[in-house]
């Protein structure tokens, strides 16, 4: 009896070959990328595009060519946080063009081919019954054509958004063997970190994803005219012991900021206008901590 | 085996009949949605692939509503979103949609000025679809298609 593998054909859809050129277009296409950083978290709401789109403008700050790819295909949001919702991609050559956010930082996302408004992404398909077997599928195709049919150019770093989830950025690492590392965002919640927690594990243990370090966001609040500072978040556990824990490096703690909050509402720069503030020096020293570890 | 002959896609499934040369046995091969929404997924051309895809086509050909001003991927005829039909459209060398008699009489029944447009409207549909007949259904669809 003949096993699968040895089946000499399958009927001349050649489905390996195609999958193989897909893989190859894919790899040629991110060439000119030195490092592709994904910025993770297993919890939602924790801030992770919020990080993305700061450490993105404050990498170009520092003169690095950075870009963003928005991975969360069904929450996407980097688009309007960097002020691009208005890009309508349109092709040239074998690739789309993505919009350019803050000093030319190249974005795409899933959100760039929506209508405005509250449309949610909607596979065509003859019935969308039963669509869990098949809509994971399709997103994972979605998310390599993201990467691999964008003019990224030449990059010193792609930041990965990625939706909530754990599983996300194994499923980034199956596409992207050569990730440089990942960035865990987390609160000072209990249950923030007790879901991180399981994120760090997944990274290292699982997907095999070198973990730079843990981000701690809306880590207390600064009043503007006094400098008191309070926490945010009754029990306030501590995220540098949860780095500890799993002894992966803890790169800083990001304050509440009302100011920051309203500048990726606007899509424009906070680093631009507050790089002084404590939350502005925070995320400076962040992305300082990131291109040291990437050896920029 | 040679492809004999093709039922279908109907309510997301098809048939397709294969014939052997020599002593006429004949094999069918079915479809159903959930197969085919996979193979979909992959983003591969069943019959195999000797163009190379459009920038972000299984993206854009897959949303079902997207930003006005995004260029579209237009199928062509072997190009249908049903990977299968896409796969018999070619093998049969087909590049016309044949309308049953019923769609046929309907279509007569609509003034002569915008005949053209309609008829347009319904192959484009049925294209995208991955539609080779032109049935009252598939009027139907067009119909409640452009009223959402």
């Amino acid at each position: 009896m003949k096993s699968y593998h040895d089946i000499a054909s399958d009927g001349g859809s050649n489905v390996l070959e195609q999958v193989s050129v897909q893989r190859k277009h894919l790899e040629e296409r991110l060439a000119d990328v030195r490092h592709i950083v994904a910025v993770a978290s297993g919890k939602g709401g924790v801030g992770k595009s919020t990080v993305t789109a700061c450490l993105a403008s404050a990498l170009n700050r520092k003169g690095y060519a950075a870009g963003v790819l928005d991975a969360d295909l069904n929450g996407p949001s980097m688009a309007h946080m960097m002020g691009v919702q208005d890009h309508i991609p349109y092709s040239r050559d074998d690739a789309m063009t993505p919009a350019l956010s803050h000093g030319r930082i190249p974005i795409m996302s899933m959100d760039l081919f929506l209508p405005p408004g509250s449309t949610p992404v909607i596979w065509q398909a003859p019935t969308q019954r039963g669509a869990y077997t098949w809509r994971s599928m399709v997103e994972m195709s979605a998310l390599r054509e993201l990467l691999a049919d964008t003019h990224w150019g030449t990059l010193d770093i792609m930041l990965v958004d990625l939706a909530p989830g754990a599983d996300k950025l194994q499923n980034l690492a199956d596409l992207l063997p050569n990730i440089s590392g990942t960035l865990i965002v987390t609160t000072p919640t209990a249950v923030a970190q007790m879901v991180v927690g399981r994120s760090i594990t997944m990274a290292s243990d699982v997907a095999q994803v070198p973990v730079i370090g843990l981000v701690e966001n809306m880590s207390g609040n600064t009043c503007r005219r006094c400098g008191h500072e309070e926490a945010l978040f009754t029990g306030n556990p501590a995220a540098h012991k949860l780095a500890q824990r799993h002894d992966i490096a803890y790169l800083g703690r990001i304050p509440f900021d009302a100011r920051l909050a309203y500048c990726l509402d606007e899509g424009i720069s906070f680093l631009k206008d507050y790089p002084e503030s404590t939350a502005g020096k925070a995320i400076l020293s962040i992305a300082d901590a990131l291109h040291a570890w990437l050896d920029l | 085996m040679a492809l004999h002959e093709w039922h279908g896609p109907s309510d997301g499934t098809m048939s397709i009949v294969y014939s052997c040369p020599n002593c006429g046995r004949q094999i069918a091969m079915l479809t159903n949605q959930a197969e085919t929404q996979i193979v979909r997924s992959l983003g591969v051309k069943i019959g195999g692939r000797s163009d190379v895809a459009a920038p972000m086509e299984s993206l854009r050909s897959n949303l079902a509503m997207q930003r006005e001003g995004v260029e579209t991927t237009r199928p062509s005829t072997s190009q249908t979103k049903c990977p299968f039909t896409g796969m018999v459209n070619e093998a049969f060398a087909r590049d016309a949609l044949t309308w049953s008699d019923p769609a046929l009489a309907r279509l007569e029944s609509i003034p002569a000025f915008v005949r053209p447009m309609v008829r347009t409207n319904v192959e484009d549909y049925a294209r995208e679809q991955g539609y080779v007949e032109i049935t009252e259904l598939v009027m139907d669809e067009v119909k409640a298609h452009l009223e959402m």
